[in-house]
């Protein structure tokens, strides 16, 4: 069987028999956004007009919410490297019948399959309030590159960062540092149209914007002017991000 | 070096920054051998193994297992080898039996096989009880059992232990060791580090011993014994108190050295090429003047004591 396959295995299964109930928890935020800021908000703004076309402010969150997991998924690549050599199981795999860029690879993959099972979960345990969705196929294709792409980008960024860290407290103290700017500073709570131009600015620059933008494209045919930059981006982005991971990664110290 | 050599280590630095751990090391390992890398804690064992199984690359040097350059091949090198390493290792969320099953599972073993060898190496290494049990349920010895049981679960030419031994208890140490003998009477190679010499002399065909990043003898266990070592030992005590034995024992040819009683034990040691050509005529020397021998005890010159002279003799001149 192929490698990669093999350590994809080892990694769910590894995920998976951690604890179930972090998995689980993964579940609540998503859900929590898209309910209470979605109701919430939804109250004071009747409506969301984006794109030229008006929609509920519920309807217009929860595909960036989504989007918004293969981020905060994707954060799990590299930590759970760190989990792996705190178990001392990474330098045991990195002499075993594996390369580097296997591994990180079976990490990624690993962050993406399970950023795409939540995604689905949320998607299905929201559905009864997303009347108005509307998938082309086009749109899927949309959905699938903003899953593939944003996975790559989020899954690289953070094994980067986990090798330059020199230990797992500040892993996770820069995760914390990142994140909210990346989730916040990004077309997934509001639409760039009517926002002052410093924030606009700063979300235009943000993956997470162009991940987010392309699935709504797909989800609810949305699109913005700029949508083709936005795919252009983001493919380049990742595929760099990742090249740069598998190079930080090989001149890792041991 | 000859081309019989499965793992071939010419002029080997490995520095970590400024500090040098290896410092230009060369030895062979042939086939089918069990070699002992010997050495005080940081002599620089676990480095060299490092580099031997492609974990971090010589920093200069020459270096090949199985005739792949552990530099340019080392995923061929990796294919070939089981490494269970110093520090601990274990999947931590698994059970001891999914531990097992992971580890033959990415070395492809198939499904039904992967059955037999957790069901002959957990009774093997007395895991039959923790089948069920993950990793924090786990005492220490265990875990190590679990680590040296599961580099067993797929097949490999050399099989590379670093301090495997450590954390075990006496039974389970010679079960390891047993087994590893076995396997490389079937021709398997083995790389082994240890500073508990007893477990290199039980073991290992030939020894190298390494301090400070150097190697200071290499060769069979029987000659580094008898090179470094202090030959025989001769002990024995009398019922008699105070008595000086120096002319008595002047006239007994073979004995190399002779020391009077110090305070502790009181025993008079002798050291002898020939114990048993010996032994005879002191007896006879000391029946002869009357003495009353009450305990004889003949020590054979171990590889801890060649161990702890040629590390100690590096110490003094540094
Ligand atoms: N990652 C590292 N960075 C810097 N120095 C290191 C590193 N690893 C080992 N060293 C140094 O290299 C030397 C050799 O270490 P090594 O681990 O090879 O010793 P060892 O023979 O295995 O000892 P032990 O019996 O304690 O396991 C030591 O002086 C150690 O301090
Ligand atoms: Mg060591």
């Amino acid at each position: 069987m192929n490698s990669i396959l093999k350590l994809l295995v080892r990694d769910i299964r590894g995920s998976f028999l951690m604890s179930p109930l972090f998995l689980a928890s993964m579940l609540v935020s998503p859900l929590i956004y898209i309910f209470v800021l979605g109701f919430a908000f939804g109250g004071a703004i009747p409506s969301v007009v984006a794109g030229g076309i008006s929609m509920s402010y519920i309807l217009f969150l929860a595909p960036g919410i989504i989007v918004s997991q293969f981020l905060t998924g994707g954060v799990y690549a590299g930590a759970s490297i760190w989990f792996d050599k705190r178990f001392g199981m990474f330098e045991q795999i990195l002499v075993g019948p594996f390369t580097k860029t296997q591994y990180i690879t079976s990490k990624i993959l690993s962050v993406a399959l399970q950023g795409l099972a939540m995604a689905f979960l949320v998607l299905l345990l929201t559905s009864p309030l997303l009347s108005g969705l509307s998938v082309s196929f086009l749109g899927i294709l949309y959905i699938v590159a903003a899953w593939m792409f944003g996975s790559l980008l989020f899954g690289s960024l953070s094994i980067i960062i986990s090798t330059a860290v020199k230990t797992d407290e500040v892993l996770n103290v820069v995760f914390n540092i990142i994140m909210p700017p990346l989730l916040f500073l990004s077309s997934v709570f509001y639409p760039l149209e009517n926002v002052p131009a410093l924030i606009r600015a700063l979300a235009l620059a943000n993956p997470l914007t162009y991940a987010a933008d392309m699935f709504r494209a797909g989800m609810l045919g949305l699109q913005t002017s700029y949508l083709s930059y936005e795919v252009l981006l983001l493919v380049v982005e990742s595929v760099s991000m990742f090249l740069l991971a598998v190079k930080r990664f090989k001149g890792i110290k041991i | 070096m000859t081309s019989d050599y499965v793992i071939s280590v010419d002029g080997l630095v490995r520095a970590y920054g400024e500090k040098v751990a290896v410092d230009g090391v060369s030895f062979g390992v042939r086939k089918g051998e069990i070699f002992g890398f010997l050495g005080p804690n940081g002599a620089g064992k676990t480095t060299t193994i490092k580099v031997l199984t492609t974990l971090i690359p010589p920093t200069h040097g020459k270096v090949t297992v199985l005739s792949y350059d552990v530099t340019d091949e080392p995923l061929k090198v990796r294919r070939r080898i089981g490494v269970v390493q110093q520090q601990p290792s274990l999947e931590m969320f698994m059970t001891v039996e999914q531990n097992l099953d992971s580890s033959g599972f990415l070395w492809d073993i198939s499904k039904e096989e992967r059955k037999k060898r957790i069901r002959f190496l957990s009774e093997l290494f007395g895991l039959g009880d923790c089948l069920k049990s993950k990793g924090p349920e786990l005492s220490i010895g265990q875990r190590r059992r679990v680590q040296v049981a599961r580099e067993l679960m797929h097949d490999m030419d050399i099989l590379f232990l670093d301090e495997p031994t450590l954390g075990l208890d006496p039974q389970m140490r010679r079960t390891l060791l047993d087994y590893v003998k076995k396997c490389a009477s079937e021709g398997l190679t083995v790389f082994f580090t240890t500073h508990i010499m007893e477990e290199a002399e039980y073991l290992c065909d030939r020894a190298a011993v390494i301090d400070h990043g150097k190697i200071l003898a290499c060769d069979t266990v029987e000659k580094l014994r008898s090179r470094f070592g202090t030959g025989t030992i001769i002990e024995f005590t009398l019922a008699e108190k105070e008595v000086s034995l120096k002319s008595a024992l002047m006239s007994v040819k073979g004995i190399n050295a002779f020391s009077e009683p110090q305070e502790e034990d009181g025993s008079f040691k002798i050291s002898a090429d020939d114990p048993s050509g010996v032994l005879p005529e002191l007896l006879h020397a000391l029946f002869t003047r009357g003495l009353h021998v009450t305990s004889v005890n003949v020590k054979e010159s171990s590889l801890e004591e060649a161990f702890l002279k040629l590390t100690s003799e590096r110490e003094a001149k540094a």
